[in-house]
């Protein structure tokens, strides 16, 4: 595509796009309590917690993370968590799943649960828990539909935060090695004269890859 | 141009008939109940196998187990059978569980069957809560189990309440149905996980299988 064809055709779109698209503020904090580093025939398998009554880690972001930390220059192999979790049955469930690096050293006594661990090549455990909360919602939009055509007025906004922390459990040393946290807040807005435009802050998309990113640099011990 | 007229007439109630009879017969399937036969498959458990052999019996009553959610009112609401996919989880788990497990039709079959005991488990309660009454924003299911481990004869071994619990998040679920699916399905792999770690620790269990393990040695 020549600049010129770019700029007719896919730049108005572009634009569009990042016009509709709210501003998303992201926080990373790294805390280090030990060395890292990982060999090429080595893996982590990243897993949500799923303790708690109120809330639980959403799969979908797990994976997103996941997904990301798998790919680009520092890419680590990942274990898919579905497939962890199915294959060390009934190890990793949320009643029996190990709270503390204690837990999984007397886990790892069990010569079935060290196999299948061992099998995998995981070197860290990841332990990923948070949960997206929507606040502040305000404004309202009423829409009508008539004989001469239908539209909507109004406006509406709300806030997202995304917070997760991620704790990395080196397999080797039964040590907590490190804590990654991220905090993504974002506002949303949806005005409407005739045709509601949403302009949607990408929040958990954005928490998803800052903590990705960095998770990638922590394991890697870059 | 009489008779046109008459005709005329029959045909129009004709259809008033038939358009009244859709209406009734549209009404008649939104007022009745939904049903649902729970379908999920269950992971094979890394756990040390038990060096004995189970006899399993599973009741007409579990295997047909069906529970139906009432509207505020008392009509039928949601009729879901789990019976089914019980049997399909502890066909997976006491297999990965015991050395050899041996399907009982009847407890009447154990003496012949040459096993060191039969496992009989039995539902006790069930409850659904769904997000339109519960306004939370999840499915959730509560299962609560009798489980009975007798002898070849029938003789008490251990008997003890397992309870599990499953939920699912509305998000991305299409249906109801969907929904009160995979928190069945959630609540039955919390129960397999429980079951499959827990088994040895019941006292009466531990001690039957510390006398087995006499038994064999003494062999």
């Amino acid at each position: 595509m020549t600049t010129s064809k770019f700029v007719r055709q896919g730049f108005p779109l572009w634009l569009l796009a990042v016009l509709l698209t709210a501003c998303t503020t992201t926080t990373v904090d790294e805390f280090r309590q030990g060395e890292t580093g990982i060999e090429s025939h080595e893996a982590i398998v990243i897993l949500g917690r799923r303790q708690g009554s109120t809330y639980e880690t959403r799969e979908e972001f797990v994976n997103c993370v996941g997904e990301r930390v798998s790919r680009g220059s520092g890419a680590i192999r990942v274990i898919p968590e579905k497939e962890f979790v199915d294959s060390l049955f009934p190890w990793f469930e949320p009643r029996t799943a190990p709270l503390r690096t204690s837990d999984l050293q007397a886990l790892m006594e069990e010569q079935v649960v060290a196999d299948k661990i061992e099998e995998y090549g995981v070197r860290y455990i990841v332990w990923v828990d948070g949960q997206t909360e929507t606040t502040n919602r305000t404004g309202s939009i009423s829409c009508a539909v008539g004989p001469g055509g239908g539209g909507c007025f109004g406006f509406g906004s709300w806030e997202d935060d995304a917070n997760f922390d991620a704790r990395v459990w080196d397999v080797s040393s039964f040590a907590n090695v490190g804590t990654i946290s991220t905090d993504a807040t974002g506002q949303s807005y949806v005005p409407a004269v005739v045709v509601p435009i949403p302009l949607i802050a990408r929040v958990e998309a954005n928490a998803c890859s800052s903590l990705a990113t960095q998770l990638q640099q922590f394991v890697n011990g870059d | 141009m009489f008779a046109v007229t008459g005709n005329r007439k029959t045909s129009g109630t004709r259809s008033w008939r038939a358009l009244l009879l859709v209406g009734v017969l549209a009404l008649l399937s939104a007022c009745g109940a939904s049903s649902l036969v729970v379908e999920g498959s269950y992971p094979t458990p890394a756990v040390r196998k038990i060096p004995l052999s189970l006899g399993l019996y599973l009741s007409e009553d579990l295997r047909n187990f069906l529970y139906i959610e009432y509207t505020e009112t008392g009509a039928e609401e949601y009729r879901v059978s789990s019976g089914q996919t019980h049997v399909q989880m502890f066909s997976t788990l006491l297999p990965a569980m015991f050395e050899q497990v041996q399907v009982l039709e009847s407890m009447d079959a154990a003496p012949g069957a040459g096993v060191d005991a039969v496992f009989a488990p039995s539902i006790e309660e069930f409850q659904l809560a769904l997000p339109q009454k519960t306004r939370l924003d999840s499915y959730e299911v509560w299962v609560k189990y009798n489980m009975r481990l007798l002898g070849p004869d029938g003789a008490y071994i251990a008997d003890w309440v397992l309870t599990s619990y499953g939920k699912t998040s509305m998000e991305g679920l299409l249906s109801v149905e969907g929904g009160i699916n995979e928190a069945t399905v959630s609540a039955l792999r919390d129960l397999a996980s429980n079951f499959a770690l827990s088994f040895g620790a019941v006292p009466e269990v531990r001690d039957w299988l510390a006398s087995r393990q006499n038994v064999v040695s003494n062999q």
